[in-house]
């Protein structure tokens, strides 16, 4: 049987890690390079909102093809970079580099 | 770098957080043979290309804070461990990591075929990776961002 090869942390790691320093519950969040959305799926049940962006076309719409799967309603996937990202939506209360600084 | 963090700076409320999680900036992949309760250490996986943007990183972290526009709340570091059943799903492994990609030492990949070899029936291949965790709050919101 094929074993699922993962080169990230476990479920929830980086989550816990994160909210030793603040809380994502009901907080608006900014996730810059969410790649294929791993870490937003597991940060977006608890938050109020998710704003993803990545500048790989093909990684936004496998998240995005995902969310659909999932019917998550409270991400917003973008591809986009922080550099050129417009103020709407801001401010956040959360922005979260993702492996990506 | 910098340009970016003062850029998420200027997208957060007063109070908001900003964190960055990434690659320890000093502690390397090790792959190991687990067998049981040993640990046969393999080798320790080489990041020669990413050495400066790791650099960079911590360097862009430290700047924003040296400059008062963020105060850093805490740093937290954790190990994590993926278990392989084989030596060529290193390759898969590999493939996996956002590049540059870590690459086995002269010699490394070799060694892990002949430990594997070697190694007894049930044996698994361990990679520990460790991330580290920045948390910093800004001082001024968006006031840096026109530097």
């Amino acid at each position: 049987m094929a074993t699922e090869i993962s080169a990230y942390p476990r479920e929830g790691l980086e989550r816990r890690l994160i909210e030793r320093f603040v809380s994502l519950r009901r907080k608006h969040v900014l996730e810059i390079g969410c790649g294929d959305g791993r870490l937003t799926f597991q940060i977006a049940p608890i938050a109020s909102s998710v704003l993803a962006i990545d500048p790989d076309p093909l990684s936004i719409e496998e998240a995005a093809g995902e969310q659909q799967r999932r019917g998550i309603a409270n991400i917003d996937f973008q591809v986009g970079s922080i550099e050129r990202l417009s103020a709407a939506g801001a401010p956040f209360d959360v922005a979260l580099f993702s492996w990506s600084l | 770098m910098v340009h970016a963090l003062r850029r998420a700076a200027g997208r957060l409320h007063a109070g908001g957080t900003l964190i960055s999680i990434r690659p320890h900036p000093t502690r390397r992949p090790l792959v190991a043979i687990v067998t049981g309760r040993r640990r046969l250490p393999v080798a320790t996986l080489l990041e020669t290309a990413f050495e400066r943007n790791l650099d960079a990183a911590e360097s862009a972290l430290a700047r924003v804070v040296e400059e008062d526009a963020f105060h850093l709340a805490g740093v937290r570091s954790a190990r994590f461990r993926t278990y392989l059943e084989r030596p060529s799903q290193m390759r898969t492994y590999l493939e996996l990591i956002y590049p540059p990609r870590p690459r086995f030492p002269r010699g490394g990949r070799a060694r892990l075929y002949e430990m594997w070899d070697a190694a007894p029936r049930g044996a698994r291949i361990e990679v520990t990776e460790s991330l580290i965790l920045n948390a910093l709050r800004p001082l001024t919101r968006g006031g840096l961002e026109t530097r």
